[in-house]
């Protein structure tokens, strides 16, 4: 996938150009391009003065930045006790059969990233799966693909 | 510059006041084992925990690194204490099972009596060769060197040294100063004719005019002849033939 350099050029330069900013910026980068591109990095590391190794080392530390594109929904399955206890780990294996990905991975038609979390607190749902901001409680193998339909 | 007065070990010890605990001992003649600091490296050290020792001072005492403490008067050190062994042991036990083969570590875990960890040992995809993930490469490219080609990556467990997108680097100048300060040997640095490899990446090497022998990669040259505007010619002979 193609990046646009204007784009990218336009996030670094919406921000005060100073070392703190950077955190933001790679921010921008994943709240708007969905990832942090390879030549954001490098366009940030010029125009901050920053080496390279510093920024993509920021950008490996964070789990909310991500190096390759993610999907444009994301699933979050929980696998904290109480969800674990009721099953987490058979709907993780159901949504893997089901969209053909293994946990941390993205689908080929960039539609789901999924992952999995220790607990999102919503434990008397659990077993709890989470897609972008709505939670969906008591979800099973079985049911995993009516919950999946209705995100396009 | 003012002189400090503490003890180490019960044994009387002058120091200056921005020194730290380890350099006093080691001046000293007192042996504190130790791994991830250097003294070349001013924010090294801190992160192997191997050079805890007790610190007693008003009537109080911490376990405290000893590389990176510094020292102030009346300050009470004790090196050997059964406390610090215990300690000392439960940290060189867990990183034994991290790194089964970094030889350093294999010794220190032995003089402290420790052959195998009761821990599993990393293998498979945990296995990180001899790397103990102090920084210590890390911080020379950085403070040392002065070009960052390298930085510490992921965290907690994951946590590794590494170029961006473990690509060979744009700006490594091939020293090598990150092999030879890492305490475990964890960095592999490949020397063969006139052509060096060192993460991912092949340098050219330069060759002493008198010797023969490739000495120093060419983009190293290059760095020198940039930061300190040092005459290119002064590398036609190695340090040996100069």
């Amino acid at each position: 996938m193609a990046v646009d350099i204007n784009q990218i050029d336009e996030i670094i330069s919406s921000h005060e150009k100073s070392e703190e900013s950077l955190l933001s910026i790679l921010q921008s980068f994943q709240r708007k391009l969905n990832y942090v591109p390879e030549e954001g990095i490098k366009r940030l590391s010029e125009s901050f003065d920053v080496p390279e190794s510093r920024i993509y080392a920021m950008a490996t530390f964070y789990k909310a930045l991500s190096l390759v594109p993610r999907g444009r929904h994301t699933i979050k399955v929980c696998m904290g006790t109480a969800c674990h206890l009721k099953g987490g780990g058979l709907i993780l294996e159901a949504i893997e059969r089901e969209l053909g990905v293994e946990r941390g991975g993205t689908t080929d038609d960039m539609r789901f990233s999924l992952e999995t979390v220790n607990c999102v607190g919503a434990c008397a749902m659990a077993p709890v799966v989470v897609v972008d901001d709505e939670y969906h409680g008591h979800a099973s193998s079985s049911n995993v693909h009516s919950i999946l339909k209705k995100y396009e | 510059m003012e002189k400090i007065k503490f003890t180490i070990d019960g044994k009387e010890v002058e120091a200056l006041k921005d020194q730290n605990v380890l350099e006093v001992a080691q001046e000293n003649g007192i042996y504190i084992p130790n791994l991830c600091s250097n003294p070349e490296v001013k924010s090294s050290g801190g992160s192997c925990r191997v050079c805890l020792v007790e610190a007693h001072q008003n009537g109080r005492m911490r376990l405290v690194t000893s590389c990176n403490y510094p020292v102030r008067e009346g300050l009470e050190i004790k090196t050997e204490t059964p406390l610090v062994k215990r300690i000392r042991r439960g940290i060189l036990e867990l990183m034994l099972a991290r790194v089964p083969d970094a030889e350093v570590v294999v010794e220190l875990a032995r003089e402290n009596g420790i052959e195998e960890p009761r821990f599993k040992k990393d293998e498979g995809e945990n296995y990180r060769y001899k790397c103990i993930a102090c920084g210590l490469c890390v911080q020379v490219c950085e403070e040392v060197v002065g070009v960052s080609a390298i930085a510490m990556l992921n965290r907690s467990y994951d946590k590794k040294p590494g170029t961006p997108y473990m690509k060979p680097s744009e700006v490594c100048i091939g020293c090598g100063a990150c092999a030879y300060a890492c305490p475990t040997g964890a960095i592999s640095i490949k020397d063969e004719g006139d052509t060096r490899k060192i993460w991912g990446k092949e340098f050219k090497m330069h060759t002493c005019s008198v010797c023969g022998k490739p000495y120093i990669p060419e983009a190293q040259i290059d760095w020198i002849v940039k930061t300190t505007g040092k005459d290119r010619s002064f590398f036609d002979k190695c340090p040996d033939c100069r």
